[in-house]
């Protein structure tokens, strides 16, 4: 069976989260709540979430259109439609009583094979199904989505006993493909896996930091980067997530499980804490929470409440001894350092650490799941095993046995070993009882990461490396930091360039970075600027567009497969490529203006060229050119790569993997399917206006500047922009040639990069990470 | 005995032909320095020197100062050219109206200070570590200490000192050990011995003012727990008439290669009592913000010292008549030629006048600069001042040091034997002007100060204020022929300054060592471009001709600068060739092969 139709029952946060996030599959979606007492409008609930759903932030919605598919209902009206429904999620009160009462209408409307799931995050499977017909329970499992539904990847999937295998494998699948869940299968135990361990972990550290007067910058500086955690640590998490919630979770976590867990013992709430949620101090959604933004003397002031006498005072930056760069990289020294920070990070990671290794196999008999789980659900770099394999098991046991603290028995396995290790570059995973089980992707999984297990690269450089990906496919990765372009990079595709037609098919630009590119690294340009180095910098412009060009004319299919950021130049990389393979979650853009530059690899000719063969354009060069004129004189970034079609950063005929997992083996799909019969692109040629469109661009421009919405200084880099997508100093009857255009890039670029304006915008986007409005 | 003549001439020029005052125009403390004025100033500058403190200098440096019993004697005839020069006001000249100075413009007083360094450095040293002192009390100090010590230091009643380093400690500051106790009465008890002070006893002034570095109980460890305090060597009652002595003794003087008629003395502070200035443990910062004027001052020594041997290397090998012109008899009314036909001897005196007239021109925009930074109209302009005077300090400090001892070294070899002895004076000038490479942070923490402080801030950013009016100046004179003598070496050697600067941000990221092993050469460089650049903006206006020097002294100007270009400037070549070799061959040997 396939998944066409969904119900969504339950319009809150995470129901209509849940929604959005099939509209974004493509899918039709059906949102229902109740009605409420004396409404008119019986569709209220549900029409007031679709609204909520267009404007949260982050976006819910990958593009504007996709609120369409989703069809506001409610429980009693279209309660006949649910025959209809291929699968049935319920998102209700987390009230036993109440959601058997809807699963039983459901199950008198249901047509027959469709599965119903539910996203509780605290009832055990068993009891929803309890006294429901079989087939019911045959159909039903628990899907537990995490918030927000679009951006958090972590799906558990909870089996029942009785549940139909085929269900589950169509959800599965269906999740995994659609929705781009990383699907993690999961017993019926409390929390299942990551909030079972994740909110143990979030109570550790919280009442460690209690308990040694630390700080709760000190606390997060420690529970965060060090140990691979966001940067907001526990408490900056706690403020996230909402306070409030702690106590319910704990509350429910108390009562379900065993007296002798050890989570029992942690599950308690300091009174401070108790004090915040009473006096509204719930986190970011409310007053304010561990940390707060002081507003008081019209600046905004951050500060951080003092764990011992709840009073705020100005946040500090945390400065322990262990917080040395080169204690926090080694978790070993770390733990073992003689402070309170020492001794926080160790009470925190041995209990977290052992309390995971305990739970094995009551949530999973598999660890690799589990530390899937806690890095998709919780944004851990690492998960708990992986985390002891860094400290070394030996060590660990040893110092646990040396403070008389009890091993876990699956803890003693891994004694003289690691949790995991590569063989025959296939990496292996300790099962339970002790031997090595190869850990098996997914059919159309490809990861960068397990092919370097197995093979050296091609070639490689000290920030980008080619690897040989099978079947004639080369796989250029950017390595540098954040992936910026730089020499390095253009060299190695330089290299692909030389090297593919004579032993490779394809070319496909992917990294598993956390972003794409941010952009060119513009950090090498100022220092060239500052020392008015401008041959070196026309020079470097130039290498780049001679690159592009190289990468767009080869004789071979390009594909670039984004995920993340591609901003800048990482962006024009992929304006060159013959066909892009996008992640969903692909936020392209020109950002140049930001700092005072325009797009000069290509990227404005690109733009414009792109606009002037948009079949839909009306007639004439000028709405192609101000389109692109908006588009790069605007910053504009897509919030997804649905969204990135509608500029043209990715043309309609591009393809968007949902699962990250699933972009390379897309993309790799994607480039040997142009490998038949390829012609290499021939270069372009366009007539354009010159002065007369110019005329145009700078009215738009001035305009925008009279008017506030523009600094002065924007007027200049519009000027200088409008140049160059008018065509210079030319007429309609003339047609420009990709390197005229070229030219006029350079050109616009080295009359901006000597004015201190945009010198002073690139530096405080180097130093302060945000774009500069002079 | 080598004769003495102050640069009056060349300082004229530069301040009223050569400087563009114009970002400061409108200011009336600026707009008033005109020529009619300024001369005066210049004029009187360079007799008092010639007159007063230049017979002063040989007599000084032999007789030295002594000790006896914690008391300091100055040579003989100090104390009444002490007291003539802060009569007259010499010693005044940047402080605050409002305090009894005469609130002049940094370049105008730095050109002074020029004449009156080079014609006797130990005599200056009390004048100027005064100044600095005054500076950081004017800066830092509350209006109450300002009432109580300024006026008294301004008049030339009381000198100022500075004590930084301890027996343990010199470069790094953040071992100070000097003990500052609180005491009841917002006052503090300072215990704790100090060496190496300048002017730190002495019988010229009835008090003196030390300003130490000192940390409080339970101070922050390292540089960040350092204070600055006052304490006068003895108390000031209310009324501010003298009162009993501060327990501040002198246990003894230095025996110095130079600079001997300027004591430096150790110092022993025994629950003194002082006064905090500024924020506590915020002591480096003053220091900090005073040192780019102390640098720059200590660069105006070197700067002195190589006119000082100039002015006499210059008279003797036009008097010394030794051996014929190569090129046939010059003089056949003498037994001989001069020196000065000589091209070996030429070489030397084109040298020392290309680096001496090349600093001094440097020393003016600098100077000038510093008074943007402090009093241009709006922030900007005064934060961009700032940023290239906190870049081109440390290479101002550096290469104009290294030209005093080049220079003085030079002017010995003019001399000859003659030069080796003391009688004629000119060993004393190198003797002298050797400090200058070590005092106010060496010429190696300069190069670090520059490489490792400078050019990474802000990726580069101070070094735009310098770069950028070079890069565009050589651009506008670029199809300039009659300049091109000029702007051809000038533009060959930037690009080596911008080759360099790349090359050692890049290397610098990777391996800090890399950027330390250049720093020197790279100092080097940009000091030899510095130098250039004011070359040849005295060679475009020199060609101009609209000004209202003597026909000869442009000719002169025209002539040396070429001189500078060709065979000074070239030196950027080389420098850049050792960059490029990278720092292993600096690093590679053990320790243990030493």
């Amino acid at each position: 069976m396939k998944i066409e139709t969904v119900v969504v029952i339950g319009a809150g946060v995470m129901g209509s989260g849940i929604a959005a996030q099939i509209a974004n599959a493509g899918k039709k979606v059906l949102l229902l709540d109740i009605i409420p007492d004396g409404a008119d409008n019986r569709n209220i609930l549900a029409e007031t979430a679709i609204q909520k759903l267009i404007k949260v932030k982050p976006a819910a919605l990958m593009h504007k259109r996709n609120a369409k598919l989703i069809t506001a209902g409610n429980l009693e009206d279209n309660l006949a439609d649910l025959a209809h429904i291929d699968w049935i999620i319920e998102v209700i009160i987390e009230r036993l009583d109440l959601k058997q009462e809807l699963y039983k209408k459901i199950d008198a409307v249901r047509k027959h094979g469709s599965i119903v799931s539910s996203n509780t995050s605290t009832l055990p499977l068993t009891d929803l199904t309890a006294g429901l017909s079989e087939q019911f329970a045959n159909d039903f499992l628990i899907t537990h989505f995490f918030n927000p539904p679009r951006y958090m990847r972590l799906l558990e999937i909870v089996v029942g006993e009785k549940t139909r295998p085929a269900a589950v494998d169509t959800l599965r699948d269906f999740c995994d493909h659609q929705l781009g869940k990383g699907v993690v299968i999961c017993n019926d135990t409390p929390g299942f896996i990551a909030n079972r361990i994740g909110a143990f972990w979030m109570q550790t550290a919280m009442l460690e930091a209690f308990r040694l007067g630390l700080t709760v910058e000190e606390a997060d500086a420690l529970c965060g980067r060090p140990m691979g955690i966001p940067k907001t640590g526990v408490f900056g998490l706690l403020d996230l997530v909402g306070i409030d919630i702690m106590p319910h979770v704990m509350n429910s976590m108390t009562q379900s499980l065993p007296k002798n867990d050890p989570f029992q013992e942690q599950a308690v709430i300091p009174k401070l804490v108790h004090k915040m949620i009473s006096d509204g101090y719930t986190g970011r959604k409310g007053k304010g929470g561990f940390y707060r933004i002081n507003k008081a003397q019209g600046a905004k002031i951050k500060e951080s409440i003092n764990l011992s006498d709840g009073e705020y005072a100005p946040s500090k930056k945390a400065l322990l001894a262990s917080l040395a760069p080169h204690i926090v990289k080694d978790l070993q020294k770390l733990v073992s350092f003689d402070d309170k920070g020492g001794e926080f990070a160790w009470s925190v990671l041995s209990k977290t650490l052992s309390y995971s290794a305990q739970l094995i196999p009551e949530i999973g008999d598999n660890i690799d799941a589990i530390d899937r789980a806690m890095k998709l659900g919780y944004n851990w770099k690492y998960g708990p095993f992986e985390l002891i394999d860094k400290i070394g098991a030996d060590w660990f046991i040893d110092k646990l046995v040396s403070e008389q603290q009890s091993v876990p028995p699956l803890l003693l396995l891994a004694q003289n070993k690691h949790f995991y290790k590569v063989e025959d570059g296939q990496r292996q995973r300790l099962d339970i009882k002790g031997i090595y089980q190869p850990i098996q992707r997914d059919e159309g999984i490809l990861l960068l990461a397990d092919i370097k297990l197995a093979n050296r690269p091609i070639k490689k450089n000290a920030s980008a490396s080619l690897w040989d990906i099978g079947d004639g496919v080369l796989c250029l990765e950017f390595h540098s930091k954040m992936n910026a372009i730089d020499p390095d990079i253009l060299a190695m595709i330089d290299t692909a360039v030389k090297i593919i037609p004579n032993n490779y098919k394809t070319l496909v630009l992917y990294n598993e970075g956390e972003n794409f590119s941010v952009g060119a690294n513009i950090g090498l340009a100022l220092f060239a600027a500052n020392v008015a180095a401008w041959p070196q910098i026309e020079a470097m412009v130039r290498s780049g567009q001679d690159t592009y060009k190289a990468l767009k004319h080869a004789p071979f299919p390009v594909v670039g497969a984004p995920a993340g950021m591609a901003l800048g130049g990482g962006c024009e990389s992929l304006l060159h490529c013959d066909a892009i393979q996008a992640h969903a979650e692909s936020y392209i853009g020109l950002v140049e203006v930001g700092v005072g530059l325009i797009p000069a690899w290509g990227g404005s000719k690109e733009m414009l060229s792109r606009w002037m063969a948009n079949p839909k354009r009306a007639k004439g060069p000028m709405p192609a050119i101000s389109k692109a004129f908006e588009i790069i004189s605007t910053a504009t970034v897509s919030t997804s790569a649905a969204e990135a079609q509608n500029y043209l950063f990715i043309n309609e005929a591009d393809s968007i993997t949902m699962n990250k997992e699933r972009l390379l083996f897309d993309a790799k799909d994607k480039a040997l399917s142009l490998v038949n019969g390829y012609s290499p692109k021939e270069e372009i040629q366009l007539a354009l206006p010159g002065a007369t469109a110019r005329t145009a661009l700078n009215l738009a421009a001035t305009s925008f500047v009279q008017s506030g919405k523009a600094t002065e200084y924007d007027g200049t880099i519009a000027d200088q922009l409008a140049m160059v997508l008018s065509g210079g100093e030319t007429d309609i009857s003339e047609l420009q040639s990709e390197d005229d255009l070229y030219s006029l890039e350079r050109k616009a670029f080295m009359a901006l990069i000597k004015k201190d304006n945009t010198l002073n915008r690139v530096q405080h986007m180097l130093e302060a990470g945000k774009p500069l409005r002079n | 005995m080598a004769t003495f003549k102050a640069p009056v001439e060349d300082i004229k020029y530069l301040n009223n032909e050569f400087l563009d005052t114009s970002e400061l125009s409108g200011i009336p403390m600026f707009d008033e320095m005109t020529p009619d004025l300024t001369d005066v100033i210049f004029e009187e500058a360079g007799k008092i020197s010639e007159a007063l403190l230049f017979p002063l200098n040989r007599s000084g440096d032999e007789q030295g100062c002594s000790f006896n019993n914690g008391k300091v004697t100055t040579p003989d005839g100090f104390k009444e050219a002490y007291t003539e020069m802060t009569k007259s006001g010499w010693g005044n000249l940047t402080c605050n109206k409002q305090h009894g100075g005469q609130g002049l413009p940094h370049y105008i007083a730095n050109a002074v200070d020029e004449m009156i360094i080079s014609s006797n450095m130990s005599f200056s040293i009390y004048m100027g570590l005064t100044i600095g002192a005054y500076n950081a009390i004017e800066k830092f100090a509350s209006e109450g200490l300002k009432q109580k010590f300024l006026p008294n230091m301004v008049s030339g009643k009381w000198s100022g000192t500075m004590c930084l380093t301890e027996p343990h400690c010199g470069t790094d500051l953040a071992l100070i050990r000097t003990l500052a106790t609180p005491l009841s009465d917002g006052s503090y008890d300072i215990t704790g011995s100090k060496i190496f002070i300048s002017a730190g006893e002495h019988d010229l002034t009835e008090n003196i003012l030390h300003l130490v570095l000192a940390r409080t109980p339970g101070a922050p460890a390292g540089i960040k727990g350092i204070s600055l305090f006052i304490v006068p060597k003895i108390k000031i009652n209310k009324d501010d008439s003298l009162d009993e002595p501060n327990n501040v003794t002198c246990s003894g003087i230095e025996h110095k290669m130079g600079i001997k008629a300027s004591s430096t003395c150790a110092i022993e502070f025994k629950e003194s009592q002082g006064y905090l200035i500024g924020e506590l443990n915020k002591g480096m910062k003053a220091m900090f913000i005073m040192m780019n004027g102390a640098r720059i001052h200590v660069g105006i020594q070197g700067l002195a010292q190589a006119h000082a041997s100039y002015s006499g290397a210059v008279d003797y090998a036009k008097e010394r008549l030794q051996g014929r012109s190569l090129t046939g008899i010059k003089h056949p009314d003498k037994v001989a030629d001069p020196l000065i036909v000589h091209p070996n001897v030429r070489h030397m005196l084109m040298s020392m006048k290309a680096y001496t007239e090349g600093a001094r021109a440097l020393s003016t925009w600098l100077s000038f600069k510093l008074d943007v930074s402090h009093h241009a109209k709006t922030k900007q302009q005064r934060q961009e001042a700032d940023e290239l005077v906190s870049l081109v300090t440390p290479v101002f400090k550096s290469f104009l040091t290294d030209i005093g001892e080049t220079v003085t070294s030079l002017g010995i070899q003019v001399y000859g034997g003659h030069g080796y002895i003391r009688e004629n004076g000119m060993e004393q000038y190198l003797r002298d002007a050797r400090i200058c490479k070590i005092y106010e942070g060496t010429n190696g923490i300069q190069a670090l100060d520059l490489v490792g402080r400078k050019l990474p801030t802000h990726m580069g950013r101070y070094l735009r204020y310098f770069f950028h009016p070079l890069s565009n100046f050589l651009e506008s004179h670029a199809e300039n022929e009659s300049m091109s003598a000029y702007i051809q070496p000038l533009t060959k050697s930037f690009f080596r300054l911008q080759t360099a600067t790349l090359v050692i941000a890049q290397k610098g990221l990777a391996n800090p060592d890399e950027a330390g092993a250049a720093a020197r050469d790279y100092l080097n460089i940009f000091g030899l471009v510095a130098l250039g650049y004011m070359w040849a903006k005295m060679a475009g206006q020199a060609l101009n001709n609209s000004g209202n020097m003597p026909k000869n002294f442009y000719d002169a100007k025209l002539k040396t600068g070429l001189f500078f270009m060709q065979k000074l400037l070239p030196q950027t070549g080389s420098l850049l060739s050792s960059i490029m070799a990278g720092g292993h061959s600096t690093m590679s040997l053990n320790e243990d092969q030493f």
